[in-house]
């Protein structure tokens, strides 16, 4: 094998770096303005719902905190699983014109939920030490890893849904309605705790449910999770990035066919 | 010694009677089954490309040879058979290399470049020369979508000019652009080959196949069915096409 052709079996920093650039280039038109359209979405989502919600918990002192951790962790975990399902399709004029691993193409399409996804960590953080809850060092390390854990559940279902959605043209819309209905599945308007107990199960199921529960414990209530806890959400990321990654690897030799 | 082998590969695509690309179309259709129809594009095609040479492939429309270019550029996979390649791919598949249409020129330029296996720092030092040699130094910072087909297809060609490692596989070469453009498209093929770099070009123009490559093939059914000397193909091919011509002309003129 040439050096040439060794080099182009691997995958160069610079084809990474310029696919998140290009695609936060064409998503936003280049500018930090648009990029700031896509923060002011969840944000103006949290005032209103911080603004008709919190007189219903008016009792529950951390509510806003609560919510305001519940709703960036949504809006990755929705915006991130949106693009990375039309990722392949988005990007068809790369996978039927070049030799690129498709993989590739699928997980830096999630880079801009990521970018969004640091930007409000560091807002959640403000607003915990606005309000008197400063993070520990382990409760911003576990809020870490959680986030570590939401991402594996992104990629594999991105990898998954983004070799059938080249098949079947109206999973993204079919997906826009699982999440209105997981919006309300995963306990972000409202604590876990007004539902009855033996309900928690089936919540849990729900990926999105044991990130932001976890993440509240540790950065909220200054609460670990416990080892079993941990123990569910690892086994849950690592079984749908495992499951997205079969799929994957099944469907994605002959993608481009179907683009 | 061969950097490109192709062994005995088969393609075919299946092609249903009825189109169904959506989960609904799936479901109310789960009652009515549907036909596929076989559709070989090719069948046990071989040959190889050896190190510095130029290989052209002809044929008619639909005789498989864009399907055989995307198979050896790793883009398809074959059904049957084997490609084995030793050395780097820069493909211009269908007169264009994929360009997104939200972006301007410099930066689909970086995008393509990069997934040619170019690093940020070599894109970023020629581009000026593949704009230069587009001539669109005046729209490098227009978006993709407000060229022409024959802009987007210029700026293809230059970059991939520039990106060539190895092997350049060329679809419809110096079909884009007017005389000026082609007359430079010519001029760097032929340095390009005088580097040693290898060429594998589809064409129409049988001139282009006797004049750019050496050796040829003409594909016919998804079949090779000639194998020779460039000049020699480009012949078979011309007889070919006056042969399919006559056989029209005699189906249906009125007796």
């Amino acid at each position: 094998m040439t050096d040439g052709a060794l080099r182009a079996r691997l995958i160069p920093a610079g084809l990474v770096w310029t696919l998140v650039r290009t695609d936060f280039k064409a998503r936003y038109h280049g500018t930090i303005g648009g990029f700031v359209w896509a923060l002011l979405k969840p944000m103006s989502m949290f005032v209103v719902l911080m603004g008709v919600f919190s007189f219903l918990f008016a009792s529950n002192p951390t509510y806003k905190l609560n919510l305001i951790v519940g709703l960036f962790l949504w809006d990755f975990f929705a915006e991130g699983t949106k693009s990375g399902l039309t990722s392949l399709h988005a990007r068809g004029y790369l996978l039927t014109k070049a030799r690129v691993p498709p993989w590739v193409l699928v997980v830096t399409s999630i880079s801009n939920a990521v970018i969004t996804l640091a930007v409000f960590s560091v807002v959640i953080a403000i607003f915990l030490v606005g309000a008197s809850h400063p993070p520990t060092p382990a409760a911003l390390a576990a809020f870490g890893a959680y986030c570590v854990a939401m991402m594996a559940i992104v990629i594999g279902f991105s990898l998954g849904a983004s070799v059938l959605f080249l098949r079947y043209r109206d999973l993204n819309q079919v997906w826009e309605v699982v999440l209105q209905a997981g919006f309300f599945i995963a306990p972000i308007i409202y604590p876990l705790g007004i539902l009855p107990e033996r309900f928690h199960f089936y919540l849990y199921v729900w990926p999105p449910t044991p990130v932001i529960e976890f993440s509240r414990a540790a950065l909220v209530a200054g609460v670990m999770p416990t080892t079993r806890g941990h123990l569910y959400l690892a086994g849950d990321a690592v079984f749908c990035l495992l499951a997205g990654m079969v799929i994957f690897r099944l469907l994605s030799p002959r993608a481009a066919e179907y683009v | 010694m061969s950097l490109i082998e192709v062994d005995a590969v088969s393609k075919a695509f299946w092609i249903p009677s009825v189109h169904r690309e959506t989960v609904r179309e799936h479901l109310l259709g789960v009652f009515e089954p549907r036909r596929f129809e076989r559709l070989q594009v090719l069948d046990g095609v071989s040959f190889d490309v050896r190190r510095g040479e130029g290989l052209g492939i002809m044929g008619r429309n639909g005789s498989g040879k864009s399907t055989l270019l995307k198979i050896v550029s790793g883009v398809y996979l074959p059904d049957r058979g084997r490609v084995s390649t030793r050395a780097a791919i820069t493909p211009v598949l269908e007169l264009g290399v994929g360009w997104n249409p939200e972006l301007d020129a410099v930066d689909n330029v970086l995008l393509i470049g990069s997934v040619m296996g170019l690093t940020l720092k070599e894109i970023r030092a020629s581009l000026d020369e593949i704009l230069v040699f587009a001539e669109l130094e005046r729209f490098a910072n227009l978006k993709l979508k407000h060229y022409s087909s024959g802009m987007s297809e210029r700026l293809g060609y230059a970059v991939a000019f520039k990106a060539v490692r190895e092997v350049l596989v060329l679809d419809e070469i110096f079909a884009v652009g007017d005389a000026g453009f082609k007359a430079r498209c010519e001029r760097r093929y032929r340095e390009l080959r005088s580097l040693g770099h290898t060429a594998i070009i589809v064409s129409h123009d049988p001139r282009i196949i006797a004049t750019f490559c050496e050796r040829a093939l003409l594909l016919d059914g998804g079949r090779v069915m000639v194998e020779g000397t460039a000049r020699t193909v480009a012949d078979q091919y011309v007889a070919m096409l006056t042969q399919a011509s006559r056989e029209v002309s005699g189906a249906t003129s009125p007796s």
